[in-house]
């Protein structure tokens, strides 16, 4: 699947789920196929913590459902995440492994055992059962409904096999905003959505 | 252990409890056990053990996200692994984080595995601006909630640091 096609389709099927990216390519994707300035959080180079703040926020506010994105580089920086996803079971997140089989945010390089390293497979080892794999736009756009619906039977893990970045997406801009300003326009935003008070006054 | 320990755990529990914690994300220390087992067993609390310390940097503050408060604690040498993860999220997004670290390496640790934190834990937080304050007396114990309540002012990380003498007492057992 090309990259900014499958986050296209991703987008079209997206009702209003909170988006947590993960560093460069998925959030330069998010932000082509969106401008989604309020209900996403740009986390730019966490290197492997979206899932994690994502489980945070899921934990926080079983109201909203989390899409995570994370791209296969950060994920093979940090797989025992899966195992704290796993015991945290949240059905309200849905785990969602862009995996292109590069590091897609440092100029397509290698991975290690890129040709053998099957996600679904880890995830299903350390325990996960809603885990789901797309390698066709059809599929995706076929299905994609049913696997996302959310709060149905714990926490969701979908792998998206993609091509690297083309050169014109790697042209594609960043979400341009500096961290605060980011922190305040998600922050207020689930305030509204949930009624919550996130950072300790309301204006 | 000694009989106090378990008494300074659970002093800790209230003490975290008062300023609305609610999530503890932990990595294991073995002065900290009495503490982590004091959580877990609190129903005041969500506790999740998680697979290293990066991960608890990154839970605690998408729950400040979703407006739920936590403390992420962890051992001196886990802290010294999570430098480039409060850098790019707590510092570059200005979100709160509370750490509750072990002093090691500090007079009292006979362990020479701990010599390097030792010698560069204060240095490292002082590197990157954290403020810390090291608890080291059950009578400043209520510091907890002074530090956890200057996170959310400072919008940035802070840290306390138990000695432990605090967590083992002075006389404490001579285990790890």
């Amino acid at each position: 699947m090309k990259y900014l096609d499958t986050f296209r389709t991703l987008a079209k099927h997206r009702r209003d789920e909170i988006v947590v990216t993960s560093a460069g390519n998925s959030g330069q994707a998010w932000w082509a196929a969106t401008r989604d300035s309020e209900a996403t959080f740009y986390l730019d180079a966490s290197m492997s913590l979206s899932t994690m703040f994502s489980s945070g926020l899921a934990l926080a506010r079983p109201d909203l459902k989390i899409w995570a994105f994370m791209g296969d580089g950060a994920f093979c920086m940090n797989p025992g995440m899966l195992m704290v996803e796993r015991q945290m079971n949240l059905p309200n997140l849905t785990h969602i492994l862009v995996s292109n089989r590069v590091y897609g945010a440092t100029s397509n390089a290698d991975l290690p055992n890129y040709k053998d390293n099957d996600y679904a497979a880890i995830a299903r080892s350390m325990g996960l059962e809603r885990v789901f794999e797309f390698s066709d736009l059809q599929s995706l756009d076929h299905d994609l409904p049913d696997v996302v619906q959310g709060n149905a039977h714990g926490h969701t893990f979908v792998v998206l096999e993609v091509e690297p970045f083309s050169d014109a997406e790697q042209k594609l801009e960043q979400p341009p905003f500096d961290g605060p300003e980011l922190k305040y326009r998600f922050g207020r935003h689930i305030e509204k959505r949930s009624g919550c008070e996130v950072f300790g006054y309301r204006l | 252990m000694t009989e106090k320990t378990p008494d300074i755990a659970s002093r800790i529990a209230d003490e975290l409890a008062s300023c609305g914690v609610k999530l503890v994300a932990s990595l294991p220390d073995n002065w900290l056990m009495n503490v982590i087992k004091s959580v877990d067993q609190d129903d005041r609390f969500i506790h999740v053990p998680v697979n290293r310390e990066e991960s608890a940097i990154g839970l605690c503050s998408g729950a400040y996200m979703g407006a739920m408060g936590s403390a992420a604690l962890m051992g001196a040498s886990g802290f010294m692994t999570v430098i480039y993860a409060i850098t790019k999220i707590n510092y570059t997004y200005e979100i709160p984080l509370f750490l509750m670290l072990t002093l090691r390496g500090a007079a009292g640790d006979h362990h020479k595995h701990h010599i390097s934190n030792g010698l560069y834990l204060r240095p490292v937080l002082d590197a990157i601006n954290m403020p810390y304050l090291v608890i080291d007396n059950p009578d400043h114990i209520s510091e907890i909630s002074r530090s956890y309540r200057h996170t959310r002012t400072f919008s940035r990380p802070m840290a306390v640091l138990f000695t432990r003498d605090l967590l083992r007492g002075p006389h404490g057992g001579g285990g790890h």
